[in-house]
């Protein structure tokens, strides 16, 4: 089953990020960059100070087009904050933006194993491996595009519901707010005087 | 109805009773270590005892 | 709000529009009806120092500007038996048949502002809030020197009416206070008392105020200003927080015993008022909203955002903002200032009129599928369609892409788009390739654990090396398939974890998790395998600290299993089969 994907001529890229200290204090990041260069179907290993940023992006964008790489997995920080840069970044020169694999080396190990860069490194690797891996299998997708229902629903009229839904009507948008209590106002309407200003909340 | 259910704890091994509600949707967690890997020892295959049904509960 | 269903850019809301028993667009809050009410009841705006009738007006600013009919406080819950506020509206704005009405809305966005709720401090005996009447909340000072107030603004004490004249302030009551399981700091209580003696002062030059404190944290735009002013008006500010209150039962004046951490003195002070400065609390409706959107709170109970920098105002759930206190304590300024960023954000969306969706949802083989419906129930969200002897349908727009129905599936007709059982199995065999025995295997759900993680790390908390993460949309995209193959390939410890009951992103696939984590809890024994080498946590995108103590115990877990017991569950988790397992099976049951 996982001998040979998808029958098609896989080209794996690396892109192993120091992210200046954060991950190369901790993680032995060369170490990882020479045994990513052994997994099956990777072509490209590149190493990064900081991988999101443009030169890091550009050198990514480089090395697609250069090494013809079909399948990039970028060894950096969480997905769940940069995996829309790295997808944005290769779907710029032309690759399908689900073919982009990320290992969390930051949050997941390097700022969680300070001490231990043996086995920090060790467990890097396995994470990388795990993405190449994963990367080898992935297909390429297209995102569905949903129409958005012009109207906001604001939950809530203290004096933060409030504000928002008058913003909002501002920008031209239909607002629903929704109070329990019979009046709007919240917690604000209590008050006498408010700081610093020391005028009335109502 | 409710009925009284054994539980184990697959983290620190304590086995307790628990009056279930029919339907319930509870999560469940052990009264000792807070572990969430609680085993619902209810209608395990008959002849296997070696950790729970057969045994009286430690209060 | 009843119900939510739908996702970004495509939510549908149910509101239950309560009766009001009077029509707002008639009403003209002439008080008639109040006037002849016969009911009186304590008034909740006035924080239950003054009265209201069974009909009333909140405040008389409330908006709308109308009367209300708290038919919970009408005479027996029957009109018939009384009616005078009937007889006295010339409006006919009353309405005693008036309904609770459902009304459905489609919206784009939603911006979540639930506010606050004030801390009750009765269960801090000590400082006798309920036991003596001059001992009194924030709150409560504020309606006593509001001219809107039940005094009318003159300032006076709750026993005898009399103006105080000796005043005390104790701070933190409710807040950073571990030990009542509020560790957090409120934020707008020093700032609040500060105010109050400002105030105090320019009303009453003879008042004396003393302030008790641990911090006073005055650090926002001429915040300090206000603090040095309040000390020049006399406000003395003494660092402590008392331990006892005692009354005079004659003079019913207040003698406070608190420690003066600066002199390391413990001294009495006598006042004819206490002013408890109450902190803030998570609002009781928070849970209520928490499950209907699917969002997560944080340990102090408040709700979590997306990211604590970068994404202040995005819940995790797309299309979902914060405003104001319910993210987190904060005053005014800072709410207002949420608001705004809030309904930017909201506005971003509403604007572009379209969004792209994740291509991450469920896709059923035709050819492959055997009709046999496992796929349909398990679906949070009745996406799959199907009848019996007929092929399961997924309904793409309807679909969020949880996982569970391919975790379910037992004849590989189900692939989940992007995360398929080919990459996840591809995932198990290269993390274990090399010395499985030293590795903790972990599937980790992307809303929750998975964030739990990253919180661990964003706090820098530390925690063993041994883990291998692989992450999943919800805990229910495990297959069995997936947990075995882990310990096929040589995984000591295996870990399921995912969202809370009450977080779980899927609206309640999770539970699936639980079924199939107790399935394989039996199988491993029937098997000889330890059922213990396999765990299952519920660790919240906030609880950094519970997953790597989660991690520290899976290390010790590993550590107490043995070579040949991964040897032994290599062996005797082999795939049989199907024909031969079928007919085993067969045979068990016969047998």
């Amino acid at each position: 089953m996982d001998a040979d994907p998808k029958g098609e001529e896989l080209r794996v890229g690396v892109f192993v990020c120091d992210c200046g200290l954060n991950i190369a204090g901790a993680v032995d990041c060369q170490a990882v960059a020479d045994y990513a260069e052994t997994l099956p179907d990777v072509v490209c290993v590149v190493r990064n100070k900081y991988t999101c940023a443009d030169p890091g992006q550009n050198e990514i964008k480089r090395a697609i087009q250069e090494h013809k790489l079909n399948r990039v997995v970028v060894a950096a920080c969480t997905p769940l904050q940069h995996e829309p840069t790295f997808r944005a970044c290769v779907k710029d020169v032309g690759l399908n933006p689900y073919l982009m694999e990320m290992a969390n080396l930051r949050e997941h190990c390097s700022w969680v194993h300070p001490g231990d860069k043996e086995a920090a490194t060790r467990k890097a690797k396995d994470l990388v491996a795990s993405a190449v891996a994963r990367a080898r299998w992935l297909e390429p997708q297209e995102e569905t595009t949903v129409p958005v229902t012009k109207r906001a629903l604001v939950i809530g009229g203290g004096v933060a519901g409030m504000e928002a839904a008058l913003q909002l009507g501002d920008a031209g948008h239909q607002v629903v707010l929704v109070e329990k209590e019979a009046s709007i106002g919240g917690i604000m309407a209590q008050l006498d005087k408010t700081y610093p200003t020391m005028d009335c909340s109502i | 109805m409710a009925t009284m259910e054994n539980f184990k704890c697959m983290m620190c091994g304590y086995e307790y009773q628990e009056l279930v509600e029919e339907g319930e949707d509870k999560e469940r967690s052990c009264p000792k270590c807070r572990s969430n890997s609680i085993r619902h020892l209810k209608n395990r295959p008959s002849g296997d005892n070696t950790d729970g049904k057969s045994k009286k509960v430690k209060q | 709000m009843e119900e939510v269903s739908g996702y970004i850019g495509n939510f549908t809301i149910t509101i239950r529009k309560k009766a009001r028993y009077v029509d707002t667009s008639v009403c003209n809050a002439c008080a008639e009806c109040a006037n002849v009410c016969p009911v009186l009841k304590p008034d909740e705006y006035q924080m239950g120092l003054s009265t209201r009738k069974a009909i009333y007006i909140p405040f008389p600013q409330a908006v709308p500007c109308s009367y209300i009919l708290n038919m919970d406080d009408c005479l027996g819950n029957n009109p018939i038996a009384c009616g005078k506020c009937a007889e006295a509206c010339e409006q006919d704005a009353i309405n005693y048949d008036d309904e609770d009405e459902l009304i459905k809305r489609e919206v784009g966005a939603v911006i979540v502002a639930i506010g606050l709720d004030v801390y009750d401090p009765t269960e801090m005996d000590e400082y006798g809030y309920t036991r003596y009447d001059n001992v009194i909340t924030s709150m409560e000072f504020e309606r006593l020197i509001c001219a809107g107030g039940p005094t009318e603004g003159h300032f006076v004490r709750p026993s005898d009416h009399e103006r105080p004249k000796r005043i005390g302030f104790i701070q933190c009551v409710g807040s950073r206070n571990p030990e009542i399981g509020r560790p957090y700091c409120s934020n707008i209580c020093c700032m609040n008392t500060i105010k109050d003696t400002l105030l105090l002062a320019d009303h009453y030059p003879d008042v004396q105020c003393s302030v008790f404190y641990q911090d006073i944290r005055a650090f926002g735009k001429s915040f300090e200003d206000m603090f040095q002013r309040s000390k020049e008006a006399g406000t003395r500010y003494i660092r402590g927080l008392p331990g006892d209150i005692e009354e005079d039962p004659e003079t019913r004046n207040l003698t406070l015993i608190a420690e003066n951490t600066t002199t390391g003195q413990i001294e009495r002070h006598e006042f004819d008022m206490i002013v408890l400065s109450v902190g803030v609390v998570p609002p009781k409706d928070l849970a209520k909203i928490s499950g209907l959107l699917t969002l997560s709170k944080t340990s102090d109970g408040f709700f979590m955002e997306s990211h604590p920098k970068l994404k202040p105002v995005d819940a995790p759930t797309r299309g979902i903002f914060f405003a104001g206190f319910c993210e987190a304590p904060k005053d005014i300024k800072d709410s207002v200032c949420q608001a705004g960023a809030a309904s930017s954000r909201a506005g971003a969306l509403l604007n572009k009129g379209q969004v792209q969706v994740e291509a991450i949802t469920s896709v059923i083989d035709a050819d492959a599928c055997r009709k046999c419906g496992a796929c349909a129930p398990v679906c949070p969200y009745s996406a799959i369609k199907w009848k019996k002897g007929e092929v399961a349908v997924v309904i793409e727009a309807a679909c969020a892409g949880c996982g569970n129905c391919g975790a379910a599936c037992n004849f590989d007709a189900i692939t989940m788009r992007h995360f398929t059982d080919a990459q996840y199995l591809a995932q198990i065999r290269a993390i274990l390739a090399e010395d499985p025995q030293d590795k903790v295997f972990v599937f980790a759900c992307n809303w929750c654990s998975y964030s739990g993680g990253d919180m661990a790390g964003i706090s820098r908390m530390t925690y063993p090396a041994s883990n291998r993460l692989v992450r999943t949309m919800c805990s229910a995209r495990v297959s069995e398939e997936m947990v075995l193959e882990a310990f096929r390939c040589g995984a000591p410890v295996v870990l399921v974890s995912g969202c809370h009951y009450a977080d779980c992103h899927y609206i309640n696939a999770n539970r699936q998790t639980v079924k199939r984590v107790q399935r394989l809890w039996n199988k491993l024994e029937k098997a000889g395998v330890r059922p213990e080498r396999l765990q299952l946590e519920w660790i919240s995108a906030a609880e950094g600290q519970k997953f790597a103590k989660v991690m520290g115990q899976m290390e010790e877990l590993r550590k107490t299993v043995t070579k040949e017991e991964i040897e032994h569950a290599m062996e005797a988790l082999k795939p049989k089969p199907r024909k031969a397992k079928k007919e085993k099976e067969a045979a068990a049951v016969t047998g």
